[in-house]
């Protein structure tokens, strides 16, 4: 009766038996990272700041990968979408009715989360290889209908975002910080979501949509649920970027940002605490900085670590059991 | 009070998959205050009839009705919002979650907090994931669970996760319990216990069904007793008749003595 999307889960280091309690536990890694970031502006350079707050707006749209990936066991290679509606939602209040991202976050995440729903409906019997591909649908109509839509987006051109959050608060201050909170944000409200009872259904649902009917939980609900979820991170995740980058432009969200938020989602392992999420994001944002002076190298060596964070994941386990049996046996 | 009413029943149900007569036009009643067993051969049809009841299958033919009123309309998560309910011959539990949580899904149905509490610390959300756990944990320790809340089923034994999955189904006060082979891969301790927990289940408006393979406990908790054979009810009774009727010995009991 499981789907077959569900051996996403039996991939290397994730759900599977043991593992399946790491997935977003509470760690104090999570608390000692937490700590650490929030100090970090204070000790790293201007341009540092900046990459990281692109890096937390990335990680955001990993976790909204990621959550598709744990609560309804499907991929998505669309997320640009739901990130160029939140990032536009911003730029668009801030350009024209000069709203800070006060306002313009809660509209992001409405919006998104709207825009998540409205896409379920029509894809709900779709799954596995289906449902990603017509994801992708999403993804390759938004540079066009930003382009078209110039009036509002600015077209090519993109928008400026510049309203402060706190007037007088130093910008880079500002944007690193919003990420980080709202990063933060979107971290505790997925643990919150994995113990309330919405959470626990659609887990059910993700393994044995039979017997989560059978318990009341229709699977279109489930379907509907997690997108509207997963749909309203990724517009956050746009607003974040926005406000981080301080400018939007089609060139963001293109189909490509969708692919690698996916690959950002694999490489954290569909890990949805903060640690994880993080890992995803840097990976989206940091290693091509750290390669930026490679030139013609950089995709080649990208691949390679791509490919060296996945086998890194899969050998963990046997790697830790290892280490463990040697200490256990001195 | 009048038998049909206070009971689910099915008229002429009749299903087939690809021209495969499963259920032949089949009519059964099964009363509250009652437990009654379904038996018969593998792939008879028990576990089709269930799904039937649940509303897992739509019948091609036929009709059920439950205190009287129509279900055949109604969607399985309707129908478990009105009390019917059942536990998986292949035991359904999430891998994710740990027992107790496996367990508090099935209440998850009488408790309505919407998103806002599931996102957000507030009091309403707190207090009913909390009485949702009060009540799971009540079931486990009724089904000598105690103790493995915290386990991940990968961690359990069979038998134990096809208690977990008792569990699940009756923790949420049913007014219609189905149990697929709750006692397949129980020791004989075990079966023990899990009879006397369901006979101590029975109330006189509480509707039990039990598909079993384990003849013992069948012969022993049941107060009447169908027999499926290709579909079709073959008989039906008290435990005495149906051990008493000739088909029945040729078609199933036959088997064991053989
Ligand atoms: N979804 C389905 N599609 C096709 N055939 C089905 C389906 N469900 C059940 N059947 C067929 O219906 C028949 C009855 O199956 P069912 O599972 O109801 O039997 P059962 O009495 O529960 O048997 P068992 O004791 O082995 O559990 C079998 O021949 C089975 O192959
Ligand atoms: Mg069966």
């Amino acid at each position: 009766m499981s789907k077959s999307s569900a051996s996403i889960e039996t991939m290397p280091g994730s759900a599977s038996g043991n593992h399946a309690r790491g997935w977003l536990a509470a760690s104090g890694a999570d608390y000692l990272l937490a700590a650490v970031l929030f100090a970090l502006p204070f000790l790293i350079g201007g341009s540092w700041t900046f990459a990281l707050g692109i890096c937390f707006a990335n990680s955001i749209g990993v976790l909204a990968v990621s959550v598709l990936v744990r609560y309804g066991g499907e991929v998505s290679i669309g997320h640009s979408f739901f990130a160029a509606v939140g990032a536009y939602a911003v730029a668009i209040l801030d350009t024209r009715y000069g709203l800070s991202l006060v306002a313009s976050l809660p509209l992001a995440l409405v919006l998104g989360t709207v825009c998540g729903v409205a896409f379920a409906w029509p894809s709900r019997k779709l799954s596995g290889i289906y449902l990603a591909v017509s994801t992708m649908a999403l993804a390759l109509a938004v540079p066009e209908l930003i382009n078209n839509a110039d009036w509002l987006t600015g077209g090519y051109e993109g928008l400026y975002v510049s309203q402060s959050v706190i007037p007088g608060v130093e910008a880079s201050l500002q944007r690193y910080y919003a990420g980080l909170l709202a990063l933060i944000a979107v971290v505790y409200g997925l643990r919150r979501l994995r113990h309330s009872r919405q959470g626990l259904t659609l887990l059910l649902a993700k393994q044995h949509p039979a017997a989560a009917d059978a318990f009341g939980t229709r699977q279109v609900w489930a379907r509907i649920a997690v997108m509207g979820i997963s749909g309203g991170i990724g517009g956050v995740c746009g607003a974040i970027l926005a406000f981080a980058g301080s400018t939007v432009s089609p060139s963001s969200f293109t189909f490509w940002t969708s692919i690698f938020l996916l690959v950002g989602s694999v490489v954290s392992f569909y890990g949805l605490s903060l640690t994880r999420a993080l890992v995803g994001g840097a990976f989206l944002t940091l290693v091509p900085q750290f390669l930026s002076a490679s030139g013609a190298w950089i995709p080649v060596l990208y691949g390679l670590a791509l490919l060296g964070m996945i086998l890194i994941g899969h050998y963990l386990p046997r790697i830790r059991s290892f280490l463990f049996a040697s200490k256990g046996g001195a | 009070m009048d038998g049909t009413a206070n009971a689910l029943t099915g008229r002429g149900l009749a299903l087939s998959f690809g021209g495969i007569e499963v259920l032949k036009g089949l009519d059964v009643e099964f009363r509250a205050g009652e437990i009654t067993g379904l038996i018969g051969p593998n792939g008879a049809g028990k576990t089709s009839l269930f799904n039937c009841l649940t509303g897992a299958y739509r019948p091609q033919k036929g009709a059920i009705t439950y205190l009287g009123h129509a279900l055949d309309g109604l969607s399985p998560a309707a129908r478990a919002g009105k009390g019917i309910v059942r536990s998986f011959q292949h035991v359904a539990l999430s891998p994710d979650l740990s027992v107790l949580e496996n367990v508090m899904i099935g209440v998850a149905r009488n408790y309505h907090a919407g998103w806002l509490h599931a996102f957000l610390p507030t009091r309403r959300g707190t207090d009913e994931m909390a009485a949702m756990r009060a009540a799971a944990e009540g079931a486990l320790s009724e089904l000598g669970l105690a103790g493995l809340e915290h386990k991940l089923p990968s961690e359990l034994p069979p038998g134990m996760l096809r208690l977990v999955e008792i569990a699940r189904a009756i923790v949420g006060q049913p007014a219609v319990l189905l149990l697929d082979e709750p006692a397949a891969g129980l020791n004989n301790s075990e079966t023990r216990d899990l009879m006397r927990t369901l006979r101590k289940l029975a109330t006189s408006d509480l509707v039990m069904v039990v598909v079993e393979h384990d003849m013992d406990l069948v012969m022993s908790i049941c107060d009447r007793i169908y027999v499926l054979n290709f579909g079709a009810i073959v008989a039906c009774g008290s435990p005495q008749e149906v051990r008493a009727n000739q088909e029945v010995v040729r078609i199933y009991l036959g088997d064991d003595d053989d």
